[in-house]
């Protein structure tokens, strides 16, 4: 025993070892990126010319448009823009139309009011510059003040700009052109492109801190898990089958002693359950991290949301995990669903088990969709409106259940905080309390059906530690997958609802429901909003429901296998279901003709 | 009733007023739940001066949302929310069309096409003394 337990140390020592050489070199990581980037945008701030006005009027700074290489094409084309278009009145470094920058014009053209082209006789390419009409300043302290971020500015200078002639600009320019004057004004972050989706997280007041570029960061981490992955496959591969005792530890505790080997089978299970349990955590975690930057009012959720997905270090990777775990728990349940019904799963005492798994079902979406509706942007507002409207159609308690959703008599102002509390702590803790009664009942019942001992083929058992490393593995293995998609497949993201675009008529080409309310969109255009939008899935539900309880069941023996001959009717009525609401989904996704 | 033990009597009442209790707890909450402290939405909108609308023109206006018409009757206004979920409906050539279900009507409001079975809602549009026009969405 004695050399055995020497190895053993010694190779828990190394184990050890190995770890905290990760651990080291992953917060190396992290800690260099932000640091360098921080240290570049130093240097860029000290290299940019920062020309202040001098007592005499040093004319070579009007030479050309003032463009640092490493600025971003949108930073380069606006100073472009600027120089051009935008210059002459509002001045050079953005001090507008004072005296010091109408003396570069040279002595004819410094009276603009007065002189050929903008006087009261100007020609018709000209244009009339009032006397008493102050030309801003658009850049320095106190400046901008009536614009809160990018974005308010951005649709000023589109709608307004140029002074002769608003509404020539087009939306890319108008971004261009915002981008150099936020820069002319030191608030606007260095390599950053304004869009639509992050532009009303940049101040016009205050600058926001430098964001930095953490797929580096989350690169590198996934490719670790993804080495620790196949090394842990490595390790099952050369199993030991007189592996010395270990001692179980509190993971193990959660689990019974042995389990049948028959319980275990991939091919079986599918993973499924264990994998949704695991999205469920991811969930929970990414969740908790987002209400810390998140802000629930109408003003501030999209805001908040464009402030986490392109600034906090990491938000964007914690936005796109919650988005990426809640896209996949929806298919992952749904598979879960279909393998207990196909395999006769759901006999006799766990039928109730059963029941409480639809009740997840049910929670999941709401869940999905309350979680939806909380960016609070323009891609929401249809699907917020036709979802609530849908429930207004119910007979009696419509009006009442619509309130109790919305918080007031149409989506506003207290509806942002009401699916906040709806999706975060009630529907949450719902399903907290669903899903440990549901993995308890599992137990309870069993474990995962298979054929009473004395029926089974094989008699084999599986030990804890064995069961443990194989869900370990199946986390890190789908950790690596979701990794990887939320870096490169950033979560949706449309402009915040403002007044602003409530005015404009912004959103209408964004009428889509989520995906896995697809089906149920285009059911909603046969007609009658309440039998197709409320009642029919209430009864497709109702027929999933009562399916353990009305229709044949699989024999025991027969348990464990995919497509028993027991319930035969019942795997055919779930594949028809299935197939109708991926066929309906596939119609709506197909383009239809305009007319 | 005369065979209802003692103590199935007390156990009766003692469960018929913790029901009891139960249904008022939870008729307090959907009272509380259904307080609305946000304002009901305007009904009426100054949409400015008549002169911005001249005869034979079609203005949307998208914070109402509806469309209003100057032809030879004067002002009126027809509202641009669906009447089968309430989804703005834009303008096409045979009228207007809902994207979220594609429910079409004829450019006086008056359904083509289904799932939406009613027209859409007619607005008043009156002239206000300062000249400016007003739509009353009630």
């Amino acid at each position: 025993m004695a050399p055995t337990s020497k190895h053993k140390n010694y190779r828990a020592r190394r184990q050890l070892l190995l770890a905290i050489c990760i651990a080291i070199f992953l917060l190396m990581v992290n800690l260099l990126v932000p640091l360098r980037a921080q240290a570049s945008s130093q240097i860029q701030s000290t290299s940019t010319p920062t020309a202040q006005p001098t007592p005499t009027f040093d004319l070579q700074r009007l030479e050309k448009p003032v463009i640092a290489s490493n600025n971003s094409e949108q930073l380069k084309k606006g100073a472009e823009i600027y120089w051009g278009v935008c210059m002459a009145c509002h001045g050079d470094i953005g001090q507008g139309l004072t005296d010091e920058w109408r003396d570069a014009f040279g002595t004819e053209d410094r009276n603009c009011w007065q002189s050929g082209c903008h006087g009261p006789d100007h020609p018709p390419q000209g244009f009339l510059i009032p006397k008493d009409k102050v030309i801003p300043a658009v850049a320095g302290s106190s400046k901008l003040t009536r614009f809160n971020n990018a974005q308010e500015l951005h649709d000023f200078i589109l709608a307004n700009m140029p002074w002769w002639d608003p509404g020539q600009l087009t939306d890319e320019k108008a971004w261009q052109v915002t981008s150099y004057i936020l820069s002319l004004h030191k608030v606007m972050p260095k390599a950053f492109d304004l869009t639509d989706t992050n532009a009303s997280a940049i101040r016009t007041q205050y600058a926001v801190p430098q964001p930095s570029d953490d797929r580096p960061a989350v690169l590198t981490l996934t490719g670790i898990l993804a080495l620790a992955a196949i090394g842990m496959i490595a390790q099952d591969l050369r199993k030991n089958k007189n592996r010395v005792a270990e001692r179980p530890n509190f993971f193990h505790h959660l689990h019974p002693p042995t389990i049948p080997a028959l319980q275990a089978r991939f091919r079986y299970t599918l993973g499924a359950g264990g994998l949704a349990v695991f999205l469920c955590l991811i969930l929970l975690v990414t969740g908790i991290l987002e209400m810390f930057y998140y802000i629930p009012t109408p003003e501030h959720a999209a805001v908040s949301v464009e402030v986490i997905t392109s600034l906090v270090p990491f938000g964007a990777l914690t936005r796109n995990l919650h988005f990426w775990s809640a896209q996949a728990l929806m298919i992952v349940v749904s598979i879960h669903l279909l393998r207990v019904v196909l395999t006769g799963a759901y006999a006799r005492h766990r039928r109730l088990n059963y029941l409480i798994g639809l009740g997840m079902l049910v929670l999941i979406l709401l869940l999905d969709f309350t979680g939806y509706v909380l960016r609070w942007d323009e891609g929401i507002r249809w699907a917020l409106i036709v979802g609530t409207n849908l429930l207004k159609t119910i007979p009696w308690v419509g009006d009442w259940l619509y309130r109790l959703a919305v918080g007031g008599p149409e989506p506003a102002l207290s509806s942002v905080e009401r699916f906040y509390t709806w999706h975060i702590f009630v529907l949450t803790l719902t399903m907290i309390i669903l899903g440990a009664w549901h993995i308890f009942r599992v137990r309870r019942d069993g474990g995962v059906a298979v054929p009473p001992p004395d029926q089974r083929k094989d008699n084999a058992r599986l030990s804890r530690f064995d069961l443990v490393r194989r869900e370990v593995l199946v986390m890190v293995i789908a950790g690596v997958f979701l990794l990887f998609i939320s870096v490169f497949f950033p979560a949706p993201l449309e402009r915040p609802i403002t007044q602003a675009t409530v005015d404009m008529g912004v959103n209408a080409h964004n009428a889509r429901a989520p995906w896995f309310f697809l089906w149920v969109q285009q059911l909603l255009k046969l007609g009658d909003p309440f039998f197709w939008g409320v009642a029919l899935p209430v009864i497709l539900l109702i027929v999933l429901a009562i399916l353990p309880y009305t229709l044949p069941q699989t024999n025991e023996n027969e348990l464990g296998r995919w497509f028993p001959r027991g319930n035969r009717l019942a795997q055919i009525i779930v594949i028809l279901i299935t197939l109708a609401v991926i066929i309906l989904t596939i119609i709506f996704l197909i383009p239809t003709t305009q007319l | 009733m005369k065979n209802i033990s003692r103590r199935d009597f007390l156990k009766l009442s003692t469960n018929s007023l913790l029901a009891l209790s139960g249904i008022l707890g939870i008729g307090g909450l959907i009272r509380y739940l259904s307080y609305q402290f946000d304002p009901t939405p305007p009904s009426e909108f100054d949409i400015g001066s008549a002169y911005d609308y001249p005869i034979h023109s079609r203005t949307v206006v998208a914070h109402i949302p509806a469309i209003v018409i100057h032809d030879e009757d004067g002002f009126h206004a027809i509202s641009l929310t669906c009447s089968h979920l309430g989804c703005a409906v834009e303008e096409r050539n045979f009228g207007f069309e809902c994207p979220c279900h594609s429910s079409r009507y004829d450019p006086n409001g008056a359904v083509l096409k289904g799932p939406s079975t009613a027209n859409l809602r007619k607005f008043r549009v009156a002239e206000a003394e300062d000249g400016n026009l007003h739509v009353f969405t009630t």
